[in-house]
């Protein structure tokens, strides 16, 4: 099961980098992010030294950069009837979808690499509070991992990858803003409790908490729990639009 | 050896295999005929796991493909009907990878990479991107990748087509040596081809088994005397 994972992560990796599609994501995400850190979030002008700037927006900027990251991996796949192959190879689909994911994961982390350099620029030049910006790349690497894994489910019940890339936009976008309000108001819960669930389920209550610093175990299981459910129902994505 | 069993798959309320049965032991050539729509890709996709029945098993040396799904699908080469090839890949990579998948060591892929490149004659196109290939040689690939891992059965979903007749008669050639000591499973719409090839003929019809016999008894069923009448003939018969 190693060795399977490991040969699809190597395989998807490669096909990022073999064309200009791996270039042309690295060269966005560090334009988008630097201009949004330090000409929207005013680098010099807040309290920056947890790096705030640029972590607040990174939720936003993955929303846009990772479903193409993910939209071939399934989608591509079905397109081309390559699917058939893959899945008549003695190999279980957990297997792939697991090295799928994680060559998404992969690549979004090294576009996070890139911004090192900024905190290495925060430490020499000003003051930085290098616990609270771990705890934020914790976070970053987290959401990276809900937002891959959402997006190769996407991919999976997608025929093209256009298509994948657009609802995984819309569905990304509406996962950083949403805090579900709607949903659990309809329960007609006691406000106590309406609280706690709009806390707990909100995913930019979890993330903005990580970047404040406060690990908490529940906002680390809040997206280990996403990451999971989504391997999960891509399997089933997989056993069941095949059939 | 390869048993169906009352094998059955509906899409909706289509039948796309209706009860079917049979026995395949090695040593076979089986040929696998039926007009479009009959079924044949369906049943392939039966045998290779690839979709589940809606009812029915298949047993691949007496092992049930449902539970024991990879130790069945070692045993199978299996090129399907179109397209499932890796274009951006070139030939030596697609090969490489599938033997990967294969979970083969470094030492079995080169040996069989060797014999089946040879065999097919892959050798001027190793290192050639797979979207550049003629059509002969992209099917050339896929039954490679078939290969590979020398399997007990091979699958082979309409593989001469697009073919030039050279490559259609040392395919031919190349199948009927391998076959002998394996199960190869060949559906096909080339009537000269079941002659040439099969030592038993499974015919297809709405989903449904119609013959299962062998292409000499096939010939003899109608005075004409040849296969495509007799196949003609049972498949509008049955309208
Ligand atoms: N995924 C699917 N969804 C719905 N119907 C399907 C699906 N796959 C196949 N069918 C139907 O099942 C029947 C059998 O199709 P199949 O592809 O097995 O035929 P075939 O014998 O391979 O035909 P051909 O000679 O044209 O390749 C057809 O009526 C087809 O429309
Ligand atoms: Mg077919």
């Amino acid at each position: 099961m190693i060795k399977t994972i490991m040969t699809i992560l190597k395989k998807e990796m490669m096909s990022y980098f073999e064309g200009v599609s791996a270039w042309v994501i690295l060269s966005v995400y560090i334009l988008t992010s630097m201009f949004v850190t330090f000409f929207v979030g005013g680098f010099f002008s807040i309290n920056n030294s947890g790096l705030f700037s640029f972590f607040y927006f990174q939720p936003y900027i993955m929303a846009l950069l990772i479903p193409s990251i993910t939209m071939r991996l399934w989608a591509e796949e079905r397109k081309s009837g390559t699917l058939e192959f893959l899945l008549t190879q003695p190999i279980s689909v957990l297997s792939v979808v697991i090295g799928k994911y994680l060559a998404a994961w992969l690549m979004s982390s090294i576009m996070l690499l890139l911004s090192i350099p900024l905190w290495i620029y925060l430490n020499i030049y000003f003051s930085a509070d290098n616990l609270n910006i771990i705890s934020g790349y914790t976070g970053c690497i987290l959401i990276t991992g809900s937002f891959c894994a959402l997006g190769c489910l996407i991919s999976s019940f997608c025929s093209s990858p256009a298509v994948s890339y657009l609802w995984g936009l819309i569905i990304l976008f509406c996962l950083n803003v949403s805090d579900f309000s709607s949903i659990i108001e309809a329960m007609h819960l006691p406000q106590i409790i309406e609280l706690r669930l709009h806390k707990m389920l909100s995913l930019s209550s979890h993330y903005y908490d990580l970047i404040n610093g406060q690990v908490g175990l529940d906002n680390i299981l809040y997206f280990i729990l996403i990451i999971i459910i989504c391997l999960w129902l891509n399997v089933m994505s997989i056993d069941y639009k095949k059939n | 050896m390869i048993v169906a069993e009352n094998l059955c798959k509906d899409y909706g309320n289509k039948h796309a295999v209706n009860n079917v049965n049979f026995c395949i032991s090695k040593g076979e050539i089986v040929s696998l005929l039926g007009p479009n729509g009959a079924g044949k890709t369906t049943l392939m996709r039966l045998l290779t796991g690839y979709i589940e029945p809606t009812s029915g098993e298949v047993r691949i040396f007496d092992q049930d493909l449902k539970t024991q799904r990879l130790e069945c699908l070692r045993r199978i080469g299996y090129v399907p009907e179109s397209g499932f090839l890796y274009n951006e890949m070139s030939v030596c990579d697609f090969l490489h990878y599938t033997a990967r998948l294969r979970g083969m060591t470094e030492e079995a892929y080169q040996g069989n990479l060797r014999l089946t490149v040879d065999n097919l004659e892959l050798r001027e196109v190793i290192n050639q991107k797979i979207e550049t290939l003629s059509k002969g040689f992209k099917r050339r690939t896929g039954l490679a990748a078939a290969l590979i891992h020398n399997p007990d059965i091979l699958i082979l979903d309409e593989p001469t087509e697009g073919l030039d007749p050279n490559q259609k008669v040392s395919l031919r050639n190349f199948l009927r040596h391998y076959g002998r000591n394996k199960i190869i499973i060949i559906s096909t719409h080339i009537m000269e081809e079941v002659e040439a090839m099969a030592d038993r003929v499974i015919l297809l019809n709405h989903g449904k088994l119609v013959k299962d016999t062998t292409p000499a008894e096939l010939k003899e069923l109608f005075p004409e005397h040849n296969i495509e009448t007799a196949f003609y003939k049972i498949t509008s018969e049955a309208k």
